[in-house]
């Protein structure tokens, strides 16, 4: 196990620090947030086949946005969730390949919460599958899980969700909502919003949308003098801009917005 | 010089025939208001004119300054001058206002607009539409009032600057003040370059930006042209004297919620 971050090797004399992270050599990898604490981390590499484990303790947040920009296959992301603590997790892919990426969440204590957030470009031949499983294992615990997607060429793209509450957990709460665009008939896009719920006393729910563009946006923005084309760039990306709430860094911005029109 | 001309047209929705050989020509300068009853054709006659996929041309020619309209594409239409202020302009999600206009513009020249130059031009014409600066930096018509959506066109329509507008219903959903805004942006960029066509229910929006000619589509067809006083005529007694006067039988809207009410399954209605 290596330690990729601990929060108490950072900088005490300011509140909120962002930390830039990279994985690419051990397998397994250890993020460890102490209670108390608050952080903001940005992986930007990470390679295939590791694993990032991430522990907080209660009373702390963590806000960990991660860039694909290369290929990320057999990936894993397990975190553990104490009491009145918090992470969000924002998950920007806009890699060219087959990626295969696993994300486990294990609420554990009262008041435990989690945002998962997915943006996904998957074009030409890419093959990707990204399954989100979030565990309630404790009552009083909160999560939710936004995933957009856009498909195109012979591009195959996957969600699978699973949310688990389990019996005893009462006055939990989890959503789900899943959105894959379609632009070619050669595209294979699949969302699979899973609900296992095995209590009564909670709020939950679950959508999952996969279609085409929608022929009167197009034809409004073309009825403005933009080609088929650039009305189609500027849906998609209006459709995964919102990923850019996760990343504090504007120069990260601003190389996400050239990926994405890189692949578009 | 005809700017628009639109010979023996004829157009169809999930095949039933909506425009029966309509036959109309607009003059440069001209404003013309377009009348009629609901499900007449008014607003397929202006859909087609932009390209609306969903309208199939099956006869006819339109012709814009002597190009024909119809062998050309949506943005084509766009770019030579044609411009559509819709009756419910969608919801875009994502898409924000003005990364939209700006590209709008953009096809407009080869040279792009600097971003000094189009936040000095979003400022002026917020401004003149008078909508708070803050309605181009939010997402396009996301969560905007049926009036900020209204005023999101005629602020489009100001920026674009087209040669040939077609404004479907836009006084709809306006309160006194706004349509009043929104004729004085009209009566503004109006002028000797350019033509109107105006859909409304409401003689108010007319009586501002005074219209120059009236024509009435009554079952997919041109029954009746005139000047202002047409309008004035309906406003006050309807369509009724088409009917007793000219002898045409004005067909019924079809409105297929009559078959749900309350107590019946909508459901099981749409499926039957």
């Amino acid at each position: 196990m290596s330690i990729a971050f601990e929060s108490r090797n950072i900088n005490r004399n300011k509140e909120r620090v962002l930390t830039h992270l990279s994985i690419k050599d051990k397998k397994r990898n250890e993020i460890k947030i102490f209670s108390g604490e608050n952080i903001d981390l940005l992986l930007l590499d990470v390679a295939n086949d590791k694993v990032v484990d991430i522990e907080l303790e209660k009373d702390s947040n963590l806000s960990l946005a991660v860039l694909a920009k290369n290929n990320i296959n057999n990936v894993e992301i397990n975190a553990k969730v104490g009491r009145n603590s918090h992470i969000s997790l924002f998950f920007a892919d806009f890699s060219f390949g087959n990626n295969k990426v696993k994300v486990t969440v294990d609420l554990n204590e009262e008041r435990a919460s989690c945002d998962w957030h997915l943006s996904s470009l998957s074009a030409k031949e890419d093959d990707k599958e990204f399954s989100i499983f979030i565990n309630h294992n404790h009552p009083l615990t909160f999560a939710r899980s936004d995933n957009y997607g856009v498909c195109k060429d012979k591009a195959r793209l996957v969600f699978s969700g699973t949310s688990s509450i389990y019996k005893g957990n009462k006055k939990s709460e989890t959503y789900q909502n899943a959105k894959i665009m379609v632009f070619d008939e050669d595209s294979i896009a699949v969302a699979k919003p899973i609900l296992k719920i095995d209590e009564n006393d909670l709020l939950a729910s679950h959508s999952a949308v996969v279609g085409k563009i929608n022929d009167e946006h197009l034809f409004y923005l073309t009825s403005r003098g933009l080609n088929e084309a650039q009305a189609k760039e500027l849906i998609t990306f209006g459709y995964l801009k919102p990923i850019l709430i996760g990343f504090n860094d504007n120069n990260i911005k601003n190389e996400i917005e050239n990926l994405i029109e890189g692949k578009m | 010089m005809a700017l628009i001309k639109i010979n023996d047209l004829h157009a169809e929705v999930e095949g039933k025939e909506i425009l029966k050989g309509i036959n109309l020509s607009f003059e440069t300068g001209e404003v013309v208001a377009l009348l009629g009853p609901n499900g007449h054709g008014k607003s397929t006659l202006l859909n087609v004119l932009m390209g609306h996929p969903k309208y199939k041309v099956t006869e006819g020619s339109i012709y814009y300054n002597d190009i024909d309209v119809l062998s050309l594409s949506i943005d084509e239409r766009a770019r030579l001058g044609l411009f559509l202020a819709m009756q419910n302009p969608p919801e875009v999600p994502g898409v924000n206002n003005a990364d939209f206009l700006r590209a709008a513009i953009n096809t407009r020249s080869e040279k792009k607009v600097s971003t000094y130059q189009f936040y000095k031009t979003l400022d002026s014409a917020t401004k003149e539409v008078k909508v708070p600066f803050d309605l181009a930096t939010r997402n396009l018509n996301e969560g905007f009032s049926g009036g900020e959506k209204k005023r999101n066109e005629i602020l489009q329509m100001l920026l674009l600057n087209p040669e040939f507008v077609l404004l479907d219903e836009i006084d709809s959903g306006l309160d006194v003040d706004a349509i009043q805004v929104v004729s004085d942006v009209i009566n503004k960029v109006k002028g000797e370059s350019k033509g109107f066509l105006v859909i409304s229910h409401y003689a108010r929006l007319f009586d501002l930006i005074h219209p120059s000619r009236a024509v009435v589509m009554i079952n997919g067809r041109i029954v009746l042209e005139g000047d202002s006083s047409l309008i004035k005529r309906i406003d006050e007694n309807g369509y009724e004297f088409i009917r007793s006067e000219l002898g045409i039988n004005i067909e019924k809207e079809e409105t297929y919620m009559n078959k749900v009410s309350i107590g019946s399954c909508a459901v099981k209605e749409s499926i039957k």
